[in-house]
């Protein structure tokens, strides 16, 4: 046989077996810390809970609420639909594949946005796209959608419209009473005839 | 990095130009492993001639081996990489039909147009009945239509269905390929009894 083909062979048998022995490299599409800091020092990662709340309200299938506080704080109380990621398993198996998900976009919550803020820079970090803070957190989300306040008198229209939203989220999360007049859902339709005339009206 | 154009950093409108080169540089190598000539490909039934399985099992080892390295390097994101989904009935049948046509006429659709390029009249009538036989399928899909997509198993690599990595399989289909070469030699110098080895 060729000598040629016996050290092509063998030249095979080497790289497969250097391909076998390499260790996994992982991570290596985590991000630049250049990178990092360019998108850790603007605040495009932040939504308002106004914004969450809406989202909230209008069933945004791509919305993914992850609440990185532990078990028994997300028990006692998170927001509707959210899923409970503890900050210290965050790159732990069983929860790795709530993120990267195409076209959903996660928001981090936390009580204030501290841990909130540190999962965000983990998942920055692990290459993941689409993620987002929700700035104040769960505080915050008590202080203006739970418990609005209301404006001053002098305030803008634009306050007031924010206001009505608030009050209105609130109805939606806490199931309060809505102070519409009581009616049995059912108004009586008043007809109206047109007076008969004998006068042919005008057309043009 | 890679895979370049659907990352974007080669706009979609390039592939057909790139399409056209990769096309041309198959069609040069497989005129110059004497794929055109259909006595080589249909003596791979035969036991005479084996060149059909070693070019292409030397081209999908190459292909392995250099992707397992380039995924390592980070050059290439395996994840966006096209893998066609396995229908394995339909499958099956579509690679009997392709054999039966690869032994009757010693032609592939490939090497059929290498031939008509070299001016084989045997290839020209093979395309014929190849353009043929697609348009007979096309206007009688319908029939075939819940076979044709039955099973679908998603796009499965061969690691993926046994469970074992990507780099275990590179290892172990090329000592497949590595014994195989071996066996189908000894094949040809016992069919054969004059072989002439490629010198290079």
């Amino acid at each position: 046989m060729n000598r040629n083909y016996i050290i092509l062979a063998i030249l095979f048998l080497i790289l497969a077996s250097g391909l076998l022995l390499l260790p996994e490299r992982e991570n290596y599409k985590q991000i630049s810390p250049g990178e990092l800091m360019r998108d850790v020092v603007q605040n495009t990662r932040y939504l308002t809970t106004d914004q969450v709340a809406q989202m909230i309200i209008e069933g945004d299938p791509t919305l993914e609420l992850v609440d990185v506080r532990n078990e028994g704080d997300y028990f006692e109380y998170s927001l509707p639909r959210a899923i409970n990621v503890p900050l210290d398993s965050i790159l732990a198996e069983d929860y790795i594949g709530y993120f990267g998900i195409e076209d959903m976009n996660v928001v981090f919550f936390s009580n204030d946005d501290i841990k909130a803020d540190q999962a965000w820079v983990i998942a920055k970090r692990m290459g993941y796209k689409s993620i987002y803070v929700m700035k104040g957190g769960l505080n915050c989300w008590i202080k203006t959608i739970i418990q609005p306040q209301s404006p001053a008198e002098t305030a803008s229209k634009e306050e007031f419209e924010l206001y009505d939203f608030r009050k209105g989220a609130s109805m939606y999360f806490t199931g309060a009473e809505i102070s519409a007049p009581a009616s049995d859902g059912e108004q009586a339709v008043t007809v109206k005839r047109k007076k008969k005339s004998s006068v042919a009206e005008g057309g043009c | 990095m890679g895979p370049l154009i659907p990352q974007g950093l080669i706009a979609g409108g390039w592939d057909f130009v790139i399409a056209l080169l990769l096309g041309v540089a198959f069609g040069f190598i497989l005129e110059a492993s004497g794929f055109s000539s259909s006595r080589n490909i249909a003596g791979v039934f035969y036991g005479y001639n084996f060149v059909v399985l070693r070019v292409f099992f030397t081209a999908v080892l190459v292909c392995m081996v250099g992707l397992g390295y380039f995924e390592y390097m980070g050059w290439i994101n395996m994840d966006l990489i096209y893998v066609l989904p396995t229908f394995p009935k339909p499958m099956i049948l579509g690679a009997i039909i392709m054999g039966i046509g690869f032994v009757t006429a010693g032609f592939c659709p490939g090497t059929s147009y290498t031939a008509m390029a070299i001016g084989k009249i045997d290839a020209f009538v093979f395309t014929g009945g190849l353009f043929l036989g697609i348009f007979i399928f096309s206007e009688t899909f319908p029939l075939f239509e819940s076979f044709y997509y039955e099973g679908n198993m998603g796009s499965l690599t061969i690691g993926e269905f046994f469970g074992i990595s990507n780099q275990l399989f590179t290892f172990i289909f090329i000592i497949i390929a590595l014994v195989a070469y071996y066996v189908t030699w000894m094949i040809e110098k016992r069919v054969r009894k004059t072989v002439n080895p490629f010198k290079f």
